[in-house]
């Protein structure tokens, strides 16, 4: 392992002292020479006037608090297309704690307007963002995949970073110094694999946030008051939106006591004692103990678990689960068990489809495989998991929507397949999740909250391969399926939901980092003990990712809201009021319980599952014919749904065929500059209805002024809703800036031909096409 | 009305394509020109009519315990599975149909017997509605380097060119003669698009009879005077649609491509389109993959590849693209010609103009393109379509390719387009009917054999009067033309659900937002005018009075009887049903800030539907009121009077 690291770490250690006490959220720090940042000064942001700047020195880094420039490589070229190198770049490659940032006084060539993320600039990489680093030299023909620790005995001529979001960025050192090339490649490989989670940047934040008097973490805006359930209230709320009386919030967890995966708070049938659950929390997987997600106004609910652990009392603590659950229904009608290991692809398969996807959407769709390109999207499996996913919570949905039966989802660990398939139901069933705060308050409950591994799933710290799974992605794409389907019935625009893909991979985020809320605590008690953090209260202030102003103006958010989206106003969650509902009559043998599982492929009723009961062995609904297959009967269902007028505030449920799953192009082909279509895309049509929406939106703030002068004067009515506003286009008609990659701009990410269309070039096609392989090339020991 | 046996069938019923839901059961009649399905058994009378001339396909199924079924394909891709109780039934309507289908003679053809109740100088001003000189003319031409000649007048030249073609005004008669020997049917290079802003052209013709080593002074003279009409090019792209092999093959039959060597300043290329058999086998290939019962991602995916539709799709886009890049950006002509000059010459030729000219991307733009290009230069529509009983072979769904092009364009660029999808459907559906006389026959002058205008109807007045449904609502019209740059990477071609699974209810999404919005421009319009017309009465006391409370209305949502001045325009959206109405409704809903209103209207589902009729009308005020500004400007003045 290099020394000049282990300067680098100590150096991180002092740093804090140095940077404290100083003012703001931002600020501005410049780098001294070449291949030495350790030792930066830090000034004010009013002394790094724009006149100090000299002439080949590109603009300052903008630095976050706790953030340190840990190399810099002068005179470093970015290359913009692989065949021709009249595009590329000039300027200055710094590697600090957080990012890889490139710092050019040259203007990107064919550049059009991008979203302006302000905290990663437009050449900007988060190092979490990073997935490989290459290290190349041409003239010995000799090319390195570079681990954390490793030594490179090679003066890289070239420095090829691949992105998790699919961008792949190639720098040049051939008029810069050799050495600080090669330190810097060092540098970006070590810092972006970290060793130990405490190294992630979000730590390093909350350090300085701590320090700083000023809060601007949890702040009045802050994350737009998503509840975080981690509260005993934002539980009880969520019983209480949802009319769920037979459920209570149980604090059997308090202080992890039960379940470290498990949060502090959740929700319980109520009959079932702390004492139980205390009791019955050996017995499962992680000790997870079955977790309420949902209720159903008519009664059923939506439950998840983990499996229960072989041994003498499984089949015991099973009836009893199943027992407290069926008896908080109001009609005592049986549950549906669905084991979705056995359902739905496996962790690995999803993880190796999204490698393909990669591969294909990168390399191979271009020239090569132009005729191939649905079988090769085909072999990804990407898609049809998309619709698996869809339809397997689809078919659950009817079990609560037209049987009234509550659902349970079992799955080994209760932290993987079911957090999709709970939160794709929710989504299908429960307009309040379509509305952005919704959305948000669901991704905590049945993400964050409810335990998935986010530091392995999304593989921070770059050595739990075997565990990465991009669950989360799979989910956001089946949001964007149903979001196509029904584009009027989400409040939020794909953009969000890129916008929060990317986010996951912004380590300054507390929301995504960690395995479990209870890691979180973990994390921060450790620090504090250290005493290099103190922190109030038990828990580190990593800001949550629904901060959004930390990433975007207030203008740029605009481009959240969906013109198209048809709103009814969610009043009944916030006043913590039973929503009242009417309760369906009573009309079936309230003893009667039973529990429903699929056996191939058919239905299998175990009416004798509760052996006290089984006196009672009437069919448990009218309806339910259990010499109908399966899928007669859920096609039945889907077929009576889409046979009624359309209720966008009640169950939507997407098509599943075929032709309808399609591929999220601004997900996965943004960076791609040969997929853009100028001056065309959906945008052009977004743009369009932004700017009807913001016509009529304008209108009735000229209508309310006129009758009502007095009102107008609070902001909240004021605001404009949309991105794109017709004061901003006047009669000139839609900007020349479109492509169908807004709001991104792939412009300036390596593409395989020169932007203007000459031959295609060569490099790609010998040294890109390993990744995302992640074996490491011998070439050179 | 000789061919129907059985005129009336009772007891027959329609299966459904997809679901295994129980058959809807009903009574089929036959009629001279439609087979109509009527359902029995439902509240509202739903009909299912079948124009003979749509029926590709018929065929009967072997005989099952519940009837005879009896299995129809529609050229518009329509299946009507029925199952028929009496086998002696079934095979009357199974006869009878397929007489029906197959009309012998054109007389037959449902456009010499429709008529629609027009006057008879109505009908002759519809035929000269598209009139291609004057296309010309907008284009530029006749100009100093064009003009029109009278070569063909008669038709003696080249029978399935029109009479009136436009050639470079250096060729002579000798030359375009000459030319016209030297090329297959005698079809010389023509001016298909002007582009006027540098003088580059398009032209067409077909290919020529070289052999291995034939030459013709005229045919290089002709190619020599389109390279000169266009000063700031010195080389034409003379550009061949066949796949290189097919062209080489062609040679040996005498006929072939350009050599680059006898020619001055051209530059060959082929694209690789291929011919008319690969595109019908191809069809077949698709058309199996859309009746596959919910096919897995991978039987989809793996199917849809293996018919290579897409990729044809893809090679025409590719064509065209190529072509107006040429025209574009190299300000260089290009000769465009494929065996014949009928099949992939238009295809491209259309495409090319159309991303060329934003006039072609209008509604009646798309008419005078269709007319000029595939029309009136001998696109052989009753034999590619078969319209009559002919040889199957010359069937192709050229056209089809044609439209399924413009849609996706229309994908890529969707503000860039005045119609809609509707539209492209109709037409398609038009070329088949026979419901109009534009398309039968397969030249000018067999349609003036036919004497077609005299004693047919034409579509375009027909589609022109229908328009607003038509009407693409995200369209942008700009006021300098742009030229389209589609992208043509091959993830950019999906299948089209909207043409090939059209009738199949379950295949559509549940909610268009292309819908919603045209429902609201079209009300919008009608409101406009509502107001214009409150706007120019004298205002009485009680008007000003409405106007005044209009707003105050909007957000208290309650009924009121000054909604009834609108009592016009309430019958018009009650036509729409729940989703469009809703639509349009609670978009505005979701922008206004009033919150506590919206909770009543949703308290129950029928109080909503009744709600949303009546909010609909106020819903337009509000988008009528943005169109008409004025009528805001208005309201604080009466109040001070």
């Amino acid at each position: 392992r290099p020394g000049t690291d282990r300067d680098r770490e100590r150096e991180r250690e002092r740093e804090p002292a140095m940077m404290s006490g100083r003012p703001g959220l931002r600020s501005s720090v410049r780098a001294v020479g070449p291949g030495f940042a350790g030792s930066n000064c830090c000034l004010s942001p009013q002394s790094c006037s724009p006149g100090r700047a000299g002439p080949r020195r590109p603009s300052e880094a903008a630095l976050l608090p706790g953030e340190l420039v840990v190399s810099e490589s002068s005179n470093v070229r970015k290359c913009i297309a692989t065949d021709t190198c009249a595009h590329d770049l000039y300027g200055t490659l710094l590697c600090t704690n957080f990012k890889i940032s490139f710092l050019t006084n040259n203007v990107t060539p064919f550049q059009k307007c991008q979203y302006r993320n302000l905290l990663l600039a437009e050449h900007d990489v988060a190092l979490t963002c990073v997935e490989q680093v290459v290290a190349v030299n041409d003239a010995k023909k000799k090319r390195k995949v570079l681990g954390p620790t490793q030594h490179l005995k090679f003066k890289p001529t070239e420095l090829i970073i691949y992105c998790k979001d699919f961008r792949i960025i190639r720098f040049r050192f051939d008029e810069s110094d050799p050495e600080s090339a090669r330190k810097i490649c060092l540098v970006i490989a070590h810092y972006s694999q970290p060793k130990d989670l405490r190294l992630l940047f979000g730590f390093a934040f909350a350090r300085e946030q701590s320090q700083d008097s000023a809060d601007g973490v949890n702040g009045p805006d802050s994350g737009w008051q998503t509840p975080l359930f981690e509260t005993y209230s934002d539980w009880d709320r969520e019983i209480k939106r949802t009319g769920a009386s037979e459920w209570r919030v149980s604090s059997v967890n308090e202080n992890y006591t039960t379940s470290t995966s498990l949060p502090e708070y959740f929700v319980v049938p109520s009959s079932l004692a702390d004492e139980d659950l205390k009791q019955l929390a050996p017995s499962f997987n992680g000790a997870r103990i079955p977790m309420w997600c949902w209720h159903h106004w008519t009664g059923c609910a939506l439950v998840r678990m983990a499996n229960i652990k072989p041994g003498m009392q499984l089949r015991k603590h099973d009836r009893r689960i199943l027992q407290a659950i069926a008896q908080s229904h109001p009609e005592k009608s049986g549950v549906f068990k669905s084991d979705l290991d056995k359902s739905l692809p496996r962790v690995l398969e999803v993880q190796a489809a999204l490698v393909r996807l990669k591969q294909l959407c990168i390399h191979d769709s271009f020239e090569e495989t132009e005729e191939k390109w649905l079988s090769s999207l085909e072999n990804t499996r990407w898609l049809e998991y998309v619709r698996l996913f869809l339809k397997h919570s689809a078919e659950l949905t009817q079990w609560m929507y037209n049987k009234n039966i509550s659902v349970i989802l079992q799955e080994e660990e209760g932290r993987d397949l079911s957090c999709v398939v709970a939160s794709v139901m929710q989504l299908m069933l429960d307009p309040h999740f379509r509305t952005t705060r919704g959305f948000q308050s669901l991704v905590q409950k049945e993400w964050v909250a409810a335990g998935h591994r986010f530091l392995d799933r999304c593989n921070h710290l770059g050595h739990s391969d075997k565990e990465e799974c991009p669950l989360f992605l799979l989910f956001l794409d089946c949001v964007w399926q149903l979001l196509q389907q029904f584009p009027a019935a989400f409040e939020f625009t794909e953009t969000y939901l890129t916008v929060l893909y990317d986010s996951t991979r912004i380590s300054l985020f507390g929301t995504f980092l960690f395995n479990s809320h209870h890691q979180k605590v973990q994390q921060s008690q450790d620090l504090a003990s250290n005493g290099s953090l103190q922190c109030e209260g038990k828990c580190l202030k990593l800001p949550p990712v629904w901060n959004w102003s930390l990433q975007f103006t207030d203008k740029d958010l605009t481009l959240f809201n969906n013109p198209l989206y048809i709103g009814k106003s969610v009043t009944c969650v916030q006043n913590g009021t039973i929503k009242s509902f009417k309760r369906p009559k009573k009309n079936i043998s309230s003893c009667f319980c039973s529990v429903y599982t699929v056996k191939n492929g058919r239905l299998s009723n175990q009416p004798d599952f509760f052996t006290r009961k089984n006196s009672t062995t009437q069919r448990p609904s009218r309806d339910l014919e259990l010499n109908e297959s399966l899928d007669q009967y859920v096609e039945r269902c889907f077929r009576d749904w889409f046979s009624k007028p359309l209720d966008l505030h009640g169950l939507i449920l997407p098509y599943m065929g075929s032709p309808h799953t399609r591929l999220w192009r601004q997900c996965y082909l943004r960076w791609i500059p040969e997929a853009q279509i100028t001056n065309g895309g959906f945008i052009s049509a977004f743009h369009q209805i932004s700017l009807l929406a913001d016509n009529i939106e304008t209108l009735q703030s000229r209508l309310r002024q006129y009758h009502h002068p007095l009102l107008t004067g609070s902001p909240h009515v004021n605001k404009p809703r949309m991105y794109f506003r017709n004061e901003d286009f006047g009669e000139a008609g839609m900007p020349d800036c479109f492509s169908s990659s807004f709001p991104y701009s792939p412009i300036g990410n390596l593409c395989r031909r020169s932007i203007l269309g000459t031959p295609l070039g060569k490099f790609l096609l010998t040294a890109a096409r390993m990744w995302p392989s992640t074996e490491t090339l011998a070439n050179e020991d | 009305m000789e061919h129907i046996i059985t005129p009336k069938v009772e007891y027959v019923k329609l299966l459904d394509r997809f679901t295994s839901k129980k058959p809807t059961l009903g009574t089929l009649y036959l009629t001279a020109t439609h087979l109509i399905f009527v359902e029995s058994s439902t509240d509202i009378r739903k009909e299912t009519w079948i124009l003979h001339h749509h029926i590709s396909t018929l065929e009967k199924l072997p005989l099952t315990s519940a009837g005879c079924p009896l299995l129809i394909h529609c050229k518009n891709f329509r299946v009507a599975h029925f199952v028929i109780t009496r086998e002696r039934d079934c095979h009357d309507v199974y006869s009878s149909l397929l007489r029906l289908s197959q009309p012998v003679e054109y007389e037959e053809l449902y456009a010499f017997s429709y008529n629609p109740k027009q006057k008879e100088m109505d009908r002759g001003i519809g035929w000269k509605m598209i009139n291609i000189r004057e296309e010309f003319q907008r284009m530029g031409v006749p100009n100093v380097h064009w003009e029109q000649t009278d070569v063909n007048e008669n038709y003696e030249t080249c029978n399935t060119y029109s009479s009136s073609l436009y050639v470079p005004r250096e060729a002579t008669k000798p030359t375009i003669v000459g030319s016209s020997k030297f090329r297959s049917k005698g079809r010389f290079p023509v001016l298909s698009y002007f582009f006027k802003a540098n003088n580059a052209a398009i032209c067409r013709c077909s290919q020529p009879l070289s052999g291995f080593s034939t030459r013709c002074v005229e045919d290089e003279q002709m190619l020599q005077a389109i390279n000169s009409s266009n000063p700031d090019s010195s080389v034409v792209y003379v550009v061949d649609t066949r796949p290189k092999l097919n062209a080489m093959a062609n040679r040996a039959a005498g006929k072939g491509y350009e050599n680059e060597d006898n020619y001055s300043n051209i530059r060959f290329q082929f694209v690789g389109i291929e011919n008319i058999h690969v595109m019908r086998n191809s069809l077949q290939k698709l058309l199996e993959v859309c009746e596959l019962k919910t096919p897995s991602m991978s039987d989809f995916l793996t199917g849809l590849e293996n018919s290579g539709w897409l990729r044809h799709i893809k090679a025409v886009m590719d064509a065209g693209f190529f072509i107006s890049k040429a025209v574009a950006e190299e300000n260089a002509s290009v000769l465009v010609h494929c065996s014949d000059g009928w099949d992939r010459t238009v295809q491209v030729c259309s495409l090319a103009g159309l991303l060329l000219d934003s006039y072609y991307r209008t509604i009646k733009g798309f008419m005078v393109l269709i007319e000029k290009e595939w029309i009136s230069m001998g696109h052989k529509f009753s034999q590619r379509c078969g319209h009559r009983d002919s040889d199957p072979k010359e069937i192709s769904p050229v056209f089809t390719q044609f439209i399924e092009c413009i849609w996706h364009l229309m994908e890529q660029f969707p503000c860039s387009f005045e119609f809609n999808e509707t539209y492209l459907l109709e037409i398609h559906d038009h070329i088949y009917s026979c419901q109009f006389g534009n398309f039968i026959g397969n030249s000018q002058k067999e349609r003036q054999e036919l004497k077609i205008q005299e004693r047919t109807h034409s579509l375009w007045p027909f589609l022109l009067e229908k328009q607003y449904q038509y009407r693409n609502p995200l369209y942008k019209p700009s006021a300098i033309n742009t030229v389209l740059k589609p992208n043509t990477a091959p993830f950019n071609f999906r299948f089209w659900c909207g043409m090939y699974n059209r009738f199949d209810r379950g295949m559509q999404p549940k909610q268009s937002v292309l819908e919603s919005l045209q429902a609201a421009m079209k009300q919008k319009t009608e409101l406009e005018e509502t107001v214009e017309d409150l706007n120019q009465k004298p205002l009485h006391p009680d008007e000003s009075h409405f106007t005044l409370n209009l707003p105050t209305k909007l957000s208290n949502e309650e009924h009121s009887p000054q909604t009834e001045v609108l009592g016009a325009t309430q019958d018009s959206t009650e036509e729409h049903k729940g989703p469009l109405a809703n639509g349009m409704q609670e978009l505005v809903e979701t922008i206004s800030d009033g919150t506590e209103e919206r909770e009543n209207i949703l308290d129950s589902s029928l109080m909503h539907q009744s709600a949303s009729n009546h909010s609909d009308s106020l819903t337009l005020n509000k988008l009528n009121t943005q169109g008409d500004e004025e009528q805001l400007e208005i309201c604080p003045n009466k109040d001070e009077k």
